[in-house]
């Protein structure tokens, strides 16, 4: 779990590589909106992803089910693959992978549990579990893909 | 003479995405073993096919071919691949080791590379977007998977790829992905899989069939892929999730292409194109 100077180190790199998460405001309301979305993660995500976001064993496999268990958000991941835009997409309307072999949302959509907000301020705090690098490529990606208007 | 000429030149001017996925020529340095490729352009209606370090094509689903000059260094013998992007370009691309990745827009006449942004010219596979006739994927030796969306201008790593050396590189706009299509990556062991978010390799079914040389999809239909091995072809009609045996002639083909309608391309190794109407079933020799 991190704790706040983990968030405020990593606010700072973040904002170092020109990348400032949350955009705009000061940097105490952007480490206080990873907090929020650090909070968000631990209520609603981290029961399938891990407390850490270490994602489900054997993850990169379908299970009994044939369903692709929960992937994990850090650097082993692909979470970072995503644009701004797809993230926001993946967590509000819920995704499930088109081979699994059941029809239901595996990845739950959160659009009618969280605000437009907290659904930026979450994605943002995944983030925070990238290396630099990726964080870049990922910050690359969602030059032509942002947060949609709204979540503003 | 003429019509031949004036034939030859609509059908160039057609051109659209022409990704001919033509041959793999090898790794760079490794003397290794000079496969036949072979591509369909969708948009200039014709077959493109590299042998022995030639480029060819066909519109009259290959009775005749006409060479298509390459630059000099192709000549040398390490064309991979050939692509025409599918829509409004009069594009074609070259691409494999010691060549990079070379565009021309006047028939061949003259080239010009578009890989200064890879990191080294030994590129072993390549492909255009199915719809974005400026996106295209490259994979370097040793390095990974590279993308460009504009035309080659500037390139970025995606993906370092599966660990298996790909020899082959299809993009598909087959449903389902999180982004806009996937990436067929054939190995000499098995075709697999990616969203084109580069979000993970997946295989795809068992195919304990030997080599495995190339995949194609249909046109119109693209869960219906087809997979050419040493065992010879095996078809899905669910993007590779499952592959059944075909029945086939038991010639062996080491390049595959689609046309529309379903029409079967393949080349054996000496380059010599047969043709199939069944799904593969029966094939004749399309310039006899
Ligand atoms: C009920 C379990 C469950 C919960 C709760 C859940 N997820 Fe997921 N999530 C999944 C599964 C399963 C997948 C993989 C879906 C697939 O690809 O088939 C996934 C995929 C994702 C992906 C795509 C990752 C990638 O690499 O492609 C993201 C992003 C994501 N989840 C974020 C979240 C966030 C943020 C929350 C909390 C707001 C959350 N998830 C809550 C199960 C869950």
């Amino acid at each position: 779990m991190h704790n706040r100077w983990t968030l405020v180190t990593t606010w700072f790199l973040l904002s170092a590589t020109g990348q400032a998460v949350a955009g705009g405001g000061p940097p105490s309301s952007d480490t206080t909106l990873l907090e929020d979305g650090e909070k968000i993660y631990q209520q609603y995500c981290a029961s399938c992803h891990g407390i850490e976001g270490e994602g489900m064993p054997n993850w990169e496999r379908q299970n009994a089910q044939g369903e692709l268990p929960a992937p994990p958000h850090g650097p082993e991941g692909h979470t970072w693959k995503h644009s701004d835009a797809m993230l926001y997409r993946i967590v509000s309307e819920g995704w499930r992978d088109p081979w699994n072999k059941t029809e239901r949302l595996t990845m739950p959509a959160f659009k009618e549990i969280l605000t437009p907000a907290e659904t930026r301020d979450v994605v943002n705090y995944l983030k925070t579990l990238w290396t630099p690098e990726q964080r870049r490529h990922q910050a690359e990606e969602s030059e032509g893909a942002p947060f949609p208007a709204q979540s503003e | 003479m003429k019509n031949i000429a004036s034939r030859f030149l609509h059908a160039l001017s057609l051109a659209s995405l022409v990704v001919a996925s033509l041959g793999i020529v090898g790794v760079a340095g490794a003397a290794e073993e000079a496969l036949p490729s072979l591509s369909y352009d969708q948009t200039g209606e014709r077959l493109l096919k590299v042998d022995s370090h030639q480029l060819f094509q066909s519109i009259n689903g290959g009775e005749t071919w006409r060479e298509i000059p390459l630059p000099e260094e192709g000549k040398e013998g390490r064309v991979v691949t050939a692509a025409v992007p599918a829509t409004a370009e009069k594009a074609l691309y070259i691409a494999g080791p010691s060549i990079g990745v070379q565009r021309s827009t006047d028939h061949g006449e003259s080239w010009h590379e578009v890989d200064e942004g890879l990191p080294s010219q030994d590129v072993i596979a390549f492909t255009v977007h199915r719809n974005q006739p400026e996106t295209l994927y490259a994979v370097v030796v040793d390095d990974g998977l590279y993308q460009s969306e504009d035309a080659g201008k500037s390139w970025k790593k995606m993906d370092s790829g599966p660990t298996q050396t790909i020899r082959r590189l299809l993009h598909s706009d087959m449903e389902g992905s999180m982004q806009t299509g996937w990436l067929y990556a054939v190995s000499d062991d098995a075709v697999r899989l990616s969203m084109d978010c580069f979000c993970g390799w997946r295989p795809t079914g068992e195919l304990d069939a030997g080599r495995v040389y190339d995949v194609a999809y249909d046109l119109d239909d693209p869960e219906r892929v087809y997979v050419t091995t040493d065992q010879g072809l095996w078809r899905s009609d669910n993007g590779g999730q499952e592959w059944q045996r075909v029945n086939g002639d038991g010639t062996e083909k080491v390049a595959l292409t689609l046309a529309p309608a379903g029409t079967l391309y393949a080349l054996d190794r000496d380059g010599e194109l047969m043709r199939s109407e069944d799904q593969g079933q029966t094939w004749t020799i399309a310039d006899a």
